[in-house]
């Protein structure tokens, strides 16, 4: 039974009884001081149950919104057609590249294998390998295509998600270092860095003493500090 | 002390078309005789039956990095001697430092060119 109910019930409970034939005035006034708890109490437990209303409403309507959110985000869009179609394209574009790359230094290989005694012959050999080169180098022009095409479906996730962690408030949480992020961090595997090397190829020779003057221990312990 | 030309050189590198590229540019420089692997683990079996004159190694390959390999080679009485180059696009200081420290020999950022790896291969074994 709700608590308003119980509380009405006992309140009807002591009208009834203020209103038979008591003998006892002092019962009388313990009958009002229980209404006046009575009423007290009512007053309590409907505070309570329109709190819990408006708070059940709101989390209802925050529900309702994250569904909306959600939705917006298209995620049946994004895991079933734009990633896995973006995956293909960058798997097309590791092997055009790789095809192109073996077309190319095959044709290298058999030019500096090729026999040099008739020049005439060599020569249009060497042309007709130049242009296997030229033909191979089409890879280029496809490639660049699927790229452009996974970095605007990149940019189009990442709007999404940017709006959506921006409407629910959303904070990045602390993540666990899985024991892949812990290979990759004792093995120092950084990958190629953006813009070129970060160290050139003249300071390594410089700390290798293969031209100009080699850095001994404590030039290299300097470059931590 | 003259180049021995005819000892084995081991090229280690995940990519095939690395490989391929390395040991176009040792054939042109006079190194004939190239063997291959595909990662550290690879290498080092290939390393324990057979003496290899110089290695020319990768840094990032599964499950055995190139890292790894070296200071395995440097830690082994019997491979630690073996010349070591580390041709890689990890081009943080801290790698090369790391490598350095590790014991290689000498380290190439990649793209390189045939001239830095012949100048390499020179500092490491001597003008050929």
């Amino acid at each position: 039974m709700p608590a308003p109910e119980v509380a009405t019930k006992v309140r009807d409970a002591i009208i009834a009884l203020k209103g038979a034939d008591l003998k006892d005035p002092r019962l009388g006034e313990v009958l009002n001081l229980a209404s006046q708890m009575s009423e007290a109490m009512q007053m309590f437990f409907s505070s309570i149950d329109r709190t819990l209303f408006d708070e059940m409403r709101y989390i209802s309507s925050y529900i309702q919104r994250t569904r909306v959110e959600i939705s917006n985000l298209r995620p049946n869009d994004l895991s079933e057609d734009r990633i896995p179609r973006a995956g293909a394209e960058l798997h097309a574009v590791v092997q055009h590249t790789a095809e192109a790359t073996n077309l190319i230094m095959a044709v290298a290989e058999d030019v500096m294998a090729a026999d040099t005694s008739d020049p005439a012959a060599y020569q249009a050999f060497v042309s007709d390998k130049m242009m296997e080169i030229f033909e191979a180098c089409t890879f280029q022009d496809i490639t660049g295509q699927r790229i452009k095409k996974v970095v605007d479906t990149l940019t189009h996730i990442e709007h999404r998600l940017e709006r959506f962690a921006s409407v629910m408030g959303v904070e990045d949480a602390e993540l666990e270092e899985t024991s892949e992020d812990k290979r990759k961090r004792e093995n120092l595997l950084n990958g190629p860095a953006l813009n070129g090397p970060e160290v050139a190829q003249d300071d390594i020779d410089a700390m290798f003493g293969t031209e100009g003057p080699s850095m001994d221990q404590n030039d290299l312990d300097a470059l931590f500090d | 002390m003259a180049v021995d030309m005819n000892a084995p050189v081991l090229v280690v590198d995940d990519y095939q078309t690395m490989v391929r590229i390395i040991r176009n540019l040792l054939k042109q420089l006079g190194f004939e005789n190239v063997d291959e692997a595909s990662d550290g683990r690879e290498a080092l079996e290939k390393m324990r039956t057979k003496k290899y004159g110089l290695v020319i190694s990768d840094w990032n390959m599964e499950p055995m990095t190139g890292y790894e390999l070296l200071r395995e080679v440097r830690a082994d009485e019997i491979l630690k001697p073996t010349p070591f180059i580390m041709v890689t696009a990890e081009s943080k200081t801290e790698n090369v430092i790391a490598a350095k420290k590790a014991g290689v020999n000498n380290y190439i950022v990649k793209p390189f060119n045939a001239q830095t790896l012949k100048a390499k291969v020179a500092s490491v074994l001597g003008d050929f």
